[in-house]
Formats: C-alpha cells, structure tokens, sequence
C-alpha cells in the first residue's frame, strides 16, 4: 500500500518530466512508424496518443484558466492541438503538444534555479543552539531559544540567534548578513547575527532575537518582498498580454476567413503566445536582486530597480560615507591663550551637544594632561577631573554651539556663528583656519566673552575605497557630488582628494535636501547615498535612496531604495552597474521576444513555418529569454 | 478560526500558471486571502480551520499540475 502511495507522489512531483518524456517518445515512435517502416496508419495512432497523453495536462489547464473567463497560452496550445487532430494533421499536434510540455518542463526547472537562490541562504542558521540552562548546557532548536539565554558557539561554528556578545572574542564571518568578505573582529557587547560564521574563539551570545526574529530572516523576507513586487515593465507588459492573446486568436480567425487555410491559422495560434515577453522581466528582476542580497545590497523592489538603472548622478554625504565618520582633534591653537585650555573651554561648551564634532573635542579634552594643581597629590595619582557641565547651552544648527560657564560667555563654530555674534576674527585667527581647511580639516573658533581665544582644526579620514569607487562610478558615465555641512574651503579639498566631479558645501541639514532636488532639477536621475538615519529626509527626496551600514537599522532599511547592509562603499559602482545591467537585460529580452514574434509571424505567412516549427521557436525564444535574465544571477 | 498557511511552488513555468493556482485556491470553500507569487513560488492561503484542511489546499495546487513544497 505505502509503496504505491509513494510511487504515486513521486508521479505527481515528476509529472511534468514523464508527461513531457512520454509524449516525445511516442513521438520518436510515430515518426519511425511511418519513415522507416512506412506504417501510415500505425504511425497517425501513436502519434495520437502521444497528442492525447501531453495535451491533457494542458488542456486541463486551459479549462481551468478559461473558467475564470481568461484566455492563456494552454487555451491557444489545446486549440490549435484540437483543430491538427480535426484536420487530420496528427504530426503536428503531437509535435505541437511535446514540444510545449517539454518547454513547460525546461521552464519550470530553470525558474525553479531563480527561485532557489535565496534558499541557500536560509540554510544558513543552523537548526540548533547550546543553551546554558540551569546550570548546564543543553542542545535546543534555534527556534526554541529565548531572549536573554545564552548561547555557547563553539570555534567554527554557525551563530545561532541574534545576539550580543557576552563573553569571549573572535573574528566572525558576517558575509551572509552583510556582504563584507573580511571577518569582524567581535568583543564582549557586540552584536552578533545569526547566520554568521565564529571563526576562532568560543563566544558566548546572550540571545536578543531567535527563529524567524533575527536580520537574516528579516532581510529574507525583504528581498522576497522586493522580488514579488512588480516592475512597472513587467506591468505594462501583462497589460498589454490581455489584449495580445485574444487579438492573435482574432487574427487566426481572420486568417482562417480570408485564406481557408486551416494549418497557418493554427500555427498562428501556437506563436502567438507572449511567453517569453512575459517572463522576461520577472526572471530579470528576481535574478538580480537575489545576487544583490548575497552581496550586502537589499534593494527595494523591481520599480527601484528599474529606476536605479537610469541614475546619471550619485551624491555622496560627506561624514561617515566617504569619511570614517571617526572625526578626531588633528590641532589646536590658542592666540593669546594656552591651546589645551581653548580645548578645555570648548569641550565644556559642547559637552550636552549630541554632534559629532562635539564628541572629538570631548574626547581631545580627555586626553589631555590633567591641569597642574589636580595632576599629582603628594605622588599619588588622582582621578582626572570630569568635563564639567556648562551652565546654559544652545545650539545653532549646522553653525556651533553657544554656552554660559562660570559668568563666561562660550562660543564654539564656524565663521557665520561669529558673525552673528558680532565677533572680531583677528587675521592671525582667519590665516590658521584658511590653512587647516585647504588641508581637508574643518575648523572651528573658540571665543571666550567675545574674543577669540583659539581654533580647533578636526579632522575626518577619507575611507581608502572612496577614490576608487568615484573613480569606478565615473568610468561607468555616472557623475559623483558630494554634499557636507562643511565651509567651501575643506569641502574643496576633500572633494579634490576623492576626486569627485562636482560638491555642495555649507549646506545645514534641510539644504541637503534642496541640492538633490536641484541636481534632480537639472534633468538628472539622482542616488543619494548616506547613513540613512540622518541622511533619511535627503535618502527619501532623491530618485533612489541608498542608505549604508544598514544591518541592524531597520529604518533605514525601510525607508531607502537599497540598502547596503556594511559600511561597504565599495558596493556602490557595484549596485548602480547591476541595476543598469538589469534595465538593458530587461530591453534585450523584450527585443528577443518581439523579433522572434516577427520572425515567425514572417515565416507563417510565407509558409515557411508550420504549427511545430513555431511551437520549437516559441519555446527556443522562451528559454533563451530565462536563460539571459538568469545572467544577472552571476553578475 | 482563521490561520494562514505558506507554501513553495518551484515548478511554475510562466507567470499565467500562478494567476490559475491562485484563482483554484480561492474557489474552494472556506479559503479567503490568497497571495501567488510566480517570482518567488511563495503561496499563502488564508484559510477557515473548521472548513478547510491544509490537505486539500495542498490537493488543489497538486492538481493543477505543481509541487507544492512546505515553507
């Protein structure tokens, strides 16, 4: 009894192979039949059969799609089937018949590579974690581990869960999270994903998110999201395949009227499906972004795709893209003033601002030798003093800060701040500035009730891969900006030393926003690249937003077009050329699958073509169609 | 009692075959949402409990000539 059951299932999961390798046989037998051993009529009978055994399935199809009141590629198959067995023409539905399950066959397998592209990475979380419980350690599913248990992951092994690193240090693998090919050395605190490979040391992870709650999961779920959503091609496509096939039924007929000839009617039948015009943009589309995903790049849908496929300009956001974001204390000066104090001073001034400047000064202050009288106490080393709070603060967006300590006024920022405040820059001041800003530095002014005690010159490093990507960017005809909050004179610096075509710079927060819908105003297709946290508003208004360092973020995830889940820019060229690898693979499939239309539509009215002929150009253009679109799996 | 069930279907072969899968599954009884992605092979079936066996909603992909696999 099992065995039968079993051997049905097997039956119905292969159906599709036996039907198709069933109806060619007796297909290979009917043509022997008949040109070897010249049986006409034994030949028209298993050529029948094999019509009958390969059409059922599809004409089973057809009447479930034409319940439905919509006509598809079976109905159009099973009617020309029909009307070759009608006339006689046995050879030909057959053909017409084995051909069509075979291509269904090929089709399905070569979808199903697509499909399962993902599937490899879902495999990647193992199915079970050790957890510490009471005192011991026991083997439980993944799925079954709670938030705040501790996970053991042994030397090698795959992290489990989502987590934090609680004890223990090693480099882990996160390529299956975030792309990046290089281990990340982890230390207690830090936040493992699951999926991820330990490397060398045994890590103990507290669990923050277990089963289907961790970011590789999410991130599965987002990409199969993006690839079912349609592409505005695939759209017009489908719309215009509703028409298209009750028109080629249309013109069959019309055929039939005017030239009574039954076999070109037919035949117009089984090229006139659009297959391989409708299948087209989703294998495209599926294809790359599932290699975007094993890469670190999350994109957002086929229509972002589409559209990423067209920028001609990429805007970078200086801090934290093509810098480090690691802004340090590269020098201070004091004019009149001892220069550790001007970074004391100024660290109290900036001690409650959350900007990133603020926490370099904060940092340089720390650093410092502790002031004379606090340094030593009778040999003993005694704690350093805590930056103490300012009395008042206020801060100036995109200028400085301004604050009130011990009866002093404190003014920290740029030149149009000291504007404001009426202060007199002495050319000793402005010459020091000048130079550290054409050095790539940004600084700013420390004035002490109204004069001007020093500067403090801050640097932010360039990320090594930032010439190479603007540079790759360029050889690939797309121009680079950039946009800082930085003075004209640093921004041009930095701009000369990534070598960037154009950049914006004094820009407050809002004004980004403004620069993209400028260069979007000038006829350009805009990417805006940024941390997708503070760049959200400007990530948001460009044509394709692409936020960096993703992982773990998810809104910057949600709201930017593609996300790139390490702080990688090196996948920028990477993304922006696949995108457009995409929208041409898109352009070449419709091209195969409208010449192929006007070839044989060519050859069916000149009679060159008959009903398995067609059937064989149909499928050929079909498969040629997936096979292209699955290039992008290897891009 | 309402649930939703998920399944894979790697063998469509055009995108046609998933709009008639789709459109069988909603012609049972007792099924309400149903979501056919052609790209994916994802299926969800929402579906009544008391009415409808997962068996059946299997059944009916199957006869349409596709392999339904679990999620």
């Amino acid at each position: 009894m099992k065995d039968i059951r079993d051997l049905k299932r097997a039956f119905r999961r292969h159906r599709t192979a036996v039907v198709a390798a069933t109806s060619g046989a007796l297909f290979v037998i009917g043509w022997l039949l008949d040109v070897v051993w010249a049986l006409g009529a034994a030949s028209s009978a298993a050529l029948l059969v094999g019509a009958l055994v390969g059409g059922y399935d599809i004409a089973k199809k057809a009447y479930y799609t034409l319940r439905t009141g919509t006509v598809g590629i079976n109905t159009l198959v099973t009617l020309a089937a029909v009307g070759a067995i009608l006339i006689g023409e046995y050879w030909e539905a057959a053909g017409v018949v084995f051909l069509f399950s075979l291509g269904n066959y090929l089709e399905a397998r070569t979808m199903g590579k697509t499909r399962t592209a993902l599937k490899e990475l879902l495999e990647l979380t193992p199915d079970t974690a050790t957890v510490r419980r009471e005192g011991t350690t026991v083997e439980v599913p993944a799925r079954d581990v709670e938030a705040g248990e501790t996970v053991i992951v042994k030397p090698g092994g795959k992290i489990p869960v989502d987590g934090d690193i609680g004890e223990g240090e090693s480099a882990v693998n996160q390529a299956p999270v975030t792309g990046e090919s290089a281990p990340v050395r982890k230390t207690p605190g830090d936040e493992v994903y699951a999926g991820t490979v330990n490397q060398e040391g045994a890590l103990e992870v507290v669990a923050t998110g277990t089963g289907s709650d961790t970011t590789l999961q999410r991130i599965i779920r987002r990409v199969e999201e993006a690839q079912e959503a349609k592409a505005p091609t695939e759209t017009t496509i489908e719309r215009f395949a509703k028409y298209y096939t009750p028109g080629i039924i249309l013109l069959a007929a019309l055929t039939y009227l005017l030239t009574r000839n039954v076999v070109m009617s037919l035949t117009l039948l089984v090229i006139g499906c659009p297959g391989a015009l409708v299948i087209g943009p989703p294998v495209s589309i599926v294809s790359a972004i599932g290699n975007a995903a094993r890469t670190g790049v999350l994109m957002k849908g086929g229509e972002h795709l589409e559209r990423a496929g067209k920028i001609d300009l990429v805007a970078f956001d200086k801090t934290g893209t093509l810098t480090k974001g690691e802004t340090a204390v590269a020098g201070s000066e004091g004019f009149g003033y001892d220069a550790e104090e001007v970074i004391r001073l100024a660290a109290i001034a900036e001690k409650k601002s959350e900007h990133h400047l603020a926490d370099a000064i904060l940092d340089a202050a720390a650093d410092l030798t502790p002031p004379e009288d606090t340094a030593t106490d009778g040999g003993a080393v005694v704690e350093r003093p805590a930056v103490p709070d300012p009395d008042d603060f206020d801060v100036a967006a995109g200028k400085g800060v301004v604050a009130h300590y011990g009866g002093h006024e404190i003014v920290v920022g740029n030149r149009a701040l000291l504007d404001e405040h009426d202060v007199d820059v002495p050319d000793a001041v402005t010459q020091y500035v000048r130079e550290r800003e054409h050095a790539g530095e940004t600084a700013v002014h420390v004035v002490r009730d109204g004069t001007v005690i020093g500067a403090i010159a801050l640097r932010d490093e360039l990320r090594e891969s930032a010439p190479g990507v603007v540079q790759a960017l360029k050889d690939a005809g797309v121009r680079t900006a950039m946009l800082t909050g930085d003075n004209e004179r640093t921004a041009q610096a930095v701009a000369e030393e990534v070598g960037i075509d154009d950049y914006r710079a004094a820009l407050l927060p809002e004004e980004k926003q403004e620069a993209i819908r400028s260069f979007m105003d000038e006829g350009n297709v805009v990417a805006m690249v940024g941390d997708g946290i503070n760049d959200a508003p400007s990530l948001a208004t460009a044509d394709v937003g692409i936020a960096m360092g993703a992982a773990g973020t998810d809104t910057a995830i949600e709201t930017a077009d593609m996300a790139l889940m390490a702080d990688d820019l090196e996948r920028i060229p990477y993304a922006v050329s696949l995108s457009k690898a995409t929208r041409l693979n898109l352009f070449e499939n419709i091209g195969i699958a409208v010449l192929t239309v006007g070839l044989l539509l060519a050859g069916v009215f000149t009679g060159y073509v008959q009903m398995a002929t067609g059937m064989l150009g149909h499928i050929g253009s079909v498969l040629v169609v997936i096979l292209n679109g699955m290039r992008l799996l290897r891009y | 009692m309402s649930e939703t069930v998920q399944f894979r279907v790697m063998d469509f072969s055009c995108p046609s075959c998933a709009g008639n899968v789709e459109r069988a599954l909603g012609s049972i009884d007792g099924v309400g949402e149903v979501e056919v992605h052609f790209s994916t092979g994802r299926v969800e079936v929402e579906y009544d409990e008391g009415r409808v066996a997962t068996d059946d909603i299997e059944r009916t992909i199957e006869n349409q000539g596709y392999t339904p696999q679990p999620a």
